[in-house]
């Protein structure tokens, strides 16, 4: 009795698991199908436009030739500098604020982050226009955006302070007062006891703000205005697919897809360690 | 309504108990949105009791301060100088000087015409040289409007400054009297890395989230009570001007025929609605379901499944998007594959971008938000997951639970408690969607009933995408743009009042902690 | 190597809650003081607050005749041991305890000097690289006080430093710590919530509730002497019994009347009540477990009652006997004077009378709390 029993369940362990394995095999393709498209396309040369098959007639580099021939090396470097320059200031922003926010304790603290939390929901849609023609008086649009748009991405980054908030608070409070009571003064807790413990936060948040400006699209095409000259991947390449030129760029758009992809997949997967604990932590902390 | 103390509640049958916390999380609302009016309302009186004992205060200091701190009330810092802290003092001269300074050169202007926005505009003017009428520019709307929220901050700051030059009068009076000393420039130096560090940190952050989201955003909130838009741009073909709460009405009273902007706005807000409902909660649950089947015990390869997903997030959005949207286009692969295998005779549209049919398109952009948002949720709920406590399984098993009653007991719960704050976020956030749906269908197919409204809008819009296409068009209504904006904002933060509020009371039923 | 002075030392929170009231104490230089207390009672508070990790609401803290209510930690020359040991997670032991040095830009021979010497003392010299997630919760309290150590600090402060230890370690770590105490030969301040490190370790003992100071004398003075009945429950383990009795004049001296036996308050316990005109009526008895001995039938003073609990602790057993009207209490009985039949006499449900002398008893105001004897 005991061991039909006991053959039962593992039976249907085993046809769980067996519909769970089918299910993600399923999902793995459906997942990367896209992905695989795109690569696939890329390599094709028998024509730009969109096909209804997947696997290239011929094969061949032309469309990365073609992509080496245009504005998308400007786009691309225009990217990377403004991806590198917002990683840098937009992480000392947020752990500024962040660490303010765990740590002290000052008499306007709740409501700043009341007043940050209403400020978000307004759609920051609605700060474009007015930055846009602030930024153009400063000179910093069209073929001058990439100052400008580093600059409109760095300066309102305190506001994302939550994740890191989050992360700060679980460090112990009696680690800052030990070395307080050590004769460290508040800096020097921060460089030397805070920061070290906070690299997995640190990564975390440059990782997502050298990421972030490589899909941003509505601010960047608002900045750069039509001129090829400021503008990032997204923009220049989204325009690429519209109606008047998909005819000619739809495969050279996949292989600028796969240039602007693999750096950030690679540093993605490298520190992937990080933004899981980011992402975790800061869903918990809400 | 009937309230229940805890006994009686236990007693009802499960349908009453249902039903009662059903009726209680209603009846919550109201409660929760008047307690949110009174908190304001209580804001306001402390506030005003608080700008009360500050007059108070600056009274009596004048009257029981010395000269040093009278002449205060006049040269900033001037006291601070005089009792030899020179640093201090400096800085609030510093700052007194560039506050005239601005003033004179072009803050007093700007404030001066902030209340017409600009009296003269472009207009012809007769030129004797050229013997011929040129088009000669007068002010500019907007950069009054613009210049004159600057000065009004300007202005608010400059009187924090001065109190606090006032303040330190008195509180270097006190310390002088007490016959202790006061501190050097250079202990204050030293203070701002220590026990004023959080001020050395806090300026440059706040600094830019006061320019470059709380001026544009005052300055948009703003715009709504003006006619700025494509024709009257305030400085090379006409200037704006005020003009109430005329807006506001447009979009939000019933006229029966021409431009009909409450419906649109009414049709549009649903389907935003329903999007971030079906975009929140189908990402959350299938989220979760994938990371459990990932989690289960006895399933190998759980690496490879993760990595799998986890690609997906690290790959550009905008490239992914546009590229599956093409995918699904009518001569896309997808069509082409389906044809191919001889599925269908003909091309399905499924982004609509001709066809009028709305369900189709809507349907396609939540399941492709799926695809693009499973893999967050399975990294959430798997770090989640894993620290639910494993004796909650085990003594619900010696209890005598089933896998599903397991899930809906125990993980789904601990699921919602832990996560409550994420999900409200994820759905103001869902509201706020730009990308997806941008990328996706750009708004199509178009609603032709509401072809009277600014801005093209189609069936798949969100309120977000309609405001950036009233800009982007060709008659630029920002006040509409600014107009739907502070609904957007109102729609958040009602909802995040109530549920911030309501949420408690769901919590403590469920405290895991 | 300093004296510290607290003058009406009060701490108020943000939400107008007080948990320090008027606080006043004159610590002498090279003193031991323990402050004792529940949770709760601000014995951390105002430990943090002679730190300088919290804000003093008001009053005056003087560190060798030094007001310091304005300076920071770091300026204070203080060493601190937290309760949760607070080790630096990403440096090693060795870097742990130079950290402080370092900041004092101290040269690294020297430092590395003081760093061994500590280690030598505290027994941990073969952890000095390895870093505290790979210590036993032993060996990460002697790092925090090597840390502390090595600083050469006016006041050593001592916050709960042994409550995350098992009982057995906490026991051998407490006669470190008064050896250390004999090393260091500086001013020591240590907070606890446990009366017996409090009774062992301090040369006075502050028992503290609620925000105020209930009692500050020596450890024999609160355990002889204690003060009001709080004090007289919170110090001895396990607590004191109390009863409800009425206390009578009876020619020269008292007697009281618990549970209808009539017992003799000694002669000097009299003389004392005579002395403060203690005021006749009821009164609260209070008498140790461990001044209650076994009595026989019919000896005079014996008051019957009934075992509920026997619990054996090896060197005695804990009796918690009823008496004939409900009034449970607690009995010492050592077991070494015991026979075996004697202690199948004490088993659950048995019978026995028990009784104590004038000398051990304790008199406290019904109304007010306090020792009649004030």
């Amino acid at each position: 009795m005991s061991n039909k029993r006991h053959m039962g369940l593992r039976a249907s362990a085993h046809i769980s698991n067996t519909l769970i394995y089918i299910v993600l095999v399923v999902m793995s393709v459906v997942w990367l199908i896209p992905f695989i498209c795109i690569v696939l396309q890329s390599f094709r040369v028998e024509s730009t436009w969109q096909v209804g098959y997947v696997i290239p007639q011929k094969w061949g580099w032309d469309n990365y030739v073609a992509l080496w021939n245009s504005d998308f090396k400007r786009w691309y470097l225009n990217t990377f500098i403004t991806a590198l320059a917002t990683a840098v200031g937009q992480t000392v922003f947020v752990l500024c604020m962040s660490y303010t926010l765990s740590r002290f304790r000052f008499k306007m603290r709740q409501g700043l982050m009341r007043f940050m939390l209403v400020l978000g929901m307004f759609p920051n849609m609605l700060a474009m226009i007015v930055l846009y023609r602030v930024l153009k008086d400063l000179g910093l649009t069209q073929a001058n955006a990439v100052p400008g748009l580093i600059l409109v991405y760095i300066a309102s980054s305190g506001m994302g302070y939550y994740v890191s908030k989050g992360f700060f608070d679980t460090i112990p409070k009696s680690l800052d007062e030990a070395a307080r009571v050590d004769g460290a003064t508040r800096a020097q807790v921060l460089w030397k006891i805070i920061l070290p413990l906070a690299k997995p936060i640190v990564i975390y948040t440059i990782l997502t703000a050298f990421m972030a400006p490589w899909g941003d699209f509505v601010l960047a095409r608002y900045i750069s205005f039509g001129t090829s000259a400021g503008m990032n991947v997204a923009v220049g390449m989204y325009s690429w697919l519209q109606q008047d030129m998909i005819g000619q760029r739809y495969t050279m758009f996949c292989a600028g897809g796969v240039v602007v992809a693999i750096p950030v997949t690679i540093l993605f997967m490298c520190l992937q360690k990080y933004y899981v604990e980011g992402v975790t932590g800061g869903a918990v902390k809400g | 309504m009937k309230t229940y103390n805890d006994l009686e509640y236990l007693r009802l049958s499960k349908g009453q108990k249902f039903l009662y916390r059903l009726v209680s999380f209603f009846a919550a609302i109201p409660v929760a949105l008047k307690n949110g009016c009174l908190g304001i309302g209580r804001f306001f009186k402390n506030l005003a009791a608080a700008i009360g004992r500050e007059l108070a205060d600056i009274v009596l200091t004048f009257k029981n301060g010395d000269w040093k701190t009278r002449l205060s009330f006049l040269i900033m810092g001037f006291g601070s100088m005089a009792r030899g802290q020179v640093l201090r003092g400096l800085l609030f001269l510093l700052f007194e000087a560039v506050f005239i300074f601005y003033m004179i050169m072009g803050g007093g202007h700007w404030l001066s015409l902030l209340s017409s926005l600009g009296r003269i505009g472009p207009h012809d003017e007769y030129s004797a040289v050229l013997d011929a009428y040129t088009k000669v520019y007068g002010d500019n709307s907007f950069k009054i409007l613009l210049y004159g929220v600057l000065t009004i901050f300007f202005i608010i700051a400059l009187v924090y400054t001065w109190r606090l030059n006032i303040k330190q009068n008195k509180i270097a009076e006190d310390i002088l009297r007490s016959g202790k000393k006061l501190r050097s420039g250079k202990e204050d130096l030293k203070s701002m890395v220590d026990d004023q560090f959080h001020k050395t940190l806090l300026a440059l952050p706040l600094t830019g989230i006061i320019l470059f989201t709380v001026m544009p955003i005052i300055f948009m909130v703003l715009v709504a009570f003006t006619n700025y838009d494509g024709s009257h741009d305030g400085y090379n073909n006409a200037l704006f001007t005020w003009v109430g709460l005329k807006n506001f009405r447009t979009m939000l009273t019933w006229s029966g025929s021409g431009v009909n902007y409450s419906a649109t706005f009414g049709e549009i807000l649903t389907w935003t609605l329903i999007w971030a409902f079906f975009a929140t909660f189908t990402n959350y649950f299938l989220g979760m379901f994938v990371a459990m089947m990932i989690n289960k015990k006895g399933i190998y390869l759980k690496k490879l499944w993760r990595t799998v997903l986890v690609l997906t997030i690290a790959i550009p959005q905008f490239i992914s998007l546009l590229y599956v949207s093409k995918m699904f286009a009518k001569n896309g692969i997808v069509n082409g594959l389906l044809l191919d295998l001889g599925w269908i005779t003909q091309a399905i549209d499924f982004m609509g971008s001709q066809a009028n049919n709305a369900l189709l398109p809507r349907v396609m952009v939540i399941l492709i938000n799926i695809w693009v948002g499973i893999p967050y949720l399975m990294l959430i709920t798997t770090g989640i997951l894993m620290n639910i406590p494993a004796d909650l399984y085990e003594s619900s098993r010696i209890d005598g639970a089933n896998a599903w009653q397991q899930y809906t007991k125990i993980t789904l719960p601990y699921m919602l408690f832990i996560t409550g704050p994420y999900l409200l976020t994820s759905f103001t956030n869902n509201i706020n969607n730009f990308n997806v749906i941008y990328l996706l269908t750009g708004g199509a197919p178009t609603n032709a009933a509401a072809s009277g409204a600014a801005g093209s809008v189609g069936y798949t819009d969100l309120l977000i995408t309609w405001l950036f296409k009233i800009t982007m068009g060709a008659e630029s209504q920002y006040y509409m743009a600014s107009v739907i904006g502070i609904l957007v904002f109102l729609v958040v933060a009602i909802i995040s009042l109530v549920v911030y509020n309501v949420l408690p009371s769901i919590k403590n039923e469920e405290d895991f902690q | 190597m300093a004296s510290v002075k607290l003058t009406k030392v009060k701490k108020v929170y943000d939400n107008n809650v007080v948990a320090v009231h008027d606080f006043d104490l004159d610590i002498k230089d090279k003193e031991f003081i323990v402050f004792v207390g529940p949770s709760g009672c601000g014995k951390s508070t105002t430990l943090r607050m002679i730190a300088g990790l919290e804000d003093i609401s008001d009053g005056t803290v003087e560190i060798d005749g030094e007001v310091v209510n304005d300076l920071q930690p770091k300026d204070r020359n203080i060493a601190m041991v937290f309760q949760n040991y607070a080790l630096y997670p990403h440096m090693t032991v060795f870097d742990n305890i130079a950290f402080s040095l370092r900041l004092q830009k101290m040269p690294e021979d020297q430092i590395y000097e003081k760093v061994t010497a500590a280690a030598e003392v505290l027994g941990i010299t073969d952890y000095l690289l390895r870093k505290p997630r790979a210590l036993s919760g032993g060996q990460r309290q002697r790092v925090a006080i090597g840390r502390a150590m090595v600083r050469n600090s006016k006041v050593f402060l001592m916050d709960e430093p042994l409550s995350n230890l098992d009982a057995k370690l906490r026991n051998q770590m407490r006669a470190e710590i008064i050896l250390l105490r004999q090393k260091l030969n500086t001013t020591f301040i240590y907070v606890t919530h446990d009366q017996t490190e409090a009774m062992t370790l301090g040369d006075r003992i502050v028992i503290m509730k609620d925000g105020y100071i209930q009692q500050v004398g020596t450890p024999a003075e609160v355990f002889e002497m204690p003060k009001n009945l709080f004090v007289a429950e919170f110090i001895g383990a396990p607590k004191m019994n109390v009863m409800r009795t009425q206390l009578k004049r009876e020619g020269e001296g008292y007697v009281v009347t618990p549970f209808g036996v009539k017992l003799a308050v000694d002669g000097g316990k009299s003389q004392e009540l005579a002395a403060k005109h203690a005021p006749t009526g009821e009164v609260l008895l209070g008498v140790r477990p461990e001044h209650i001995t076994l009595a026989r039938e019919g000896q005079p003073g014996a008051i019957p009652c009934t075992v509920e609990v026997n619990e054996m602790m090896g060197s005695e057993l804990h009796l918690h006997v009823v008496t004939e009207d409900g009034t449970r209490l607690i009995v010492r009985v050592p077991t070494i004077d015991l026979e075996p039949d004697q202690r199948h006499g004490l088993q659950r449900d048995s019978r026995l009378y028990i009784t104590f002398r004038g000398k051990v008893m304790h008199f406290f105001d019904p109304e007010s709390q306090e020792n009649l004897l004030n």
